[in-house]
């Protein structure tokens, strides 16, 4: 167990936030995709899950994204007759995004990975002076 | 006597071996940050009195091994020597984390600033050595 671990473990914990980025930016960029067709369902927002795992090389508990999973709260409903994938009543369903949630989600991410970012430039800095030692 | 044995650097070794076990597990904390359920850790204090009485007494009684022959196998100092403890901070979210941030970041840097006082130690008493022996 060295100082390289805990980069490792703040490796895996940007590594998980960056996942967790991808998934919010999926969400963002498919706000408005309605289905092809009027019965089916559009987007459905994902929401990313983190979990924690015991790594027996490192001997430390790394983190890693988890399976994401669909959030089953119910669509937006928008009057829309003109559209084609309307239904008999004029209806659009809408992904059940909001973009403030989103906007929220994202910005957390990027605090948490600000903090592994701080603690890999601690880690490195003590790395460094103790390489320093050497050269006295 | 070797350079290790000399009470002052197995010190200051000692330390950054506490200071590397302890910025291991802060950043644990901290990439665990969003893990439902996980709770921060932290090492427990070092005790001062016993490293000192360890150091510095030849005849060595505080409980660990020592080798008084080549051939005895050492308990090897290093990887996982120092107690953890799980230490909650005052509050935790919903879903059951109590990690939190801004302690984690003053803890790090806390460390970051006892390794470097310890590193400076040590080149200190590197260079008085030098002196001692008049390079």
């Amino acid at each position: 167990m060295d100082l390289s671990t805990s980069m490792s473990v703040a490796a895996s914990g940007m590594r998980t936030q960056s996942e967790r980025m991808k998934i919010i930016a999926e969400n963002i960029a498919n706000a408005n995709s309605t289905s092809a067709s009027a019965t089916g369902d559009p987007y459905r927002r994902k929401i990313a899950t983190v979990k924690s795992d015991f790594d027996r090389e490192l001997n430390a508990t790394v983190v890693q994204s988890g399976r994401p999973v669909d959030d089953m709260s119910p669509f937006r409903m928008q009057y829309d007759p003109g559209n084609p994938t309307a239904d008999a009543k004029g209806y659009v369903k809408l992904p059940n995004v909001n973009s403030l949630v989103e906007i929220m989600d994202m910005r957390e991410a990027q605090r948490s990975y600000e903090a592994d970012l701080t603690v890999m430039d601690a880690t490195k800095s003590m790395l460094a002076r103790t390489v320093d030692l050497l050269k006295k | 006597m070797n350079l290790p044995e000399i009470p002052l650097l197995s010190m200051l070794k000692e330390r950054m071996g506490w200071l590397n076990q302890r910025q291991n597990l802060l950043s644990q904390n901290v990439a665990n940050v969003d893990t439902p359920g996980y709770t921060a850790r932290d090492l427990k204090p070092a005790d001062f009195e016993q490293a000192l009485r360890s150091a510095t007494s030849s005849n060595n009684f505080s409980g660990s091994l020592v080798a008084t022959n080549p051939r005895h196998i050492t308990m090897s100092h290093g990887a996982g020597l120092f107690d953890a403890e799980d230490t909650p901070d005052i509050e935790s979210n919903p879903s059951g984390n109590s990690v939190s941030l801004e302690q984690e970041m003053i803890k790090v840097s806390d460390t970051q600033m006892q390794f470097q006082a310890a590193t400076n130690l040590y080149a200190k008493a590197i260079g008085m050595m030098k002196t001692a022996i008049g390079r």
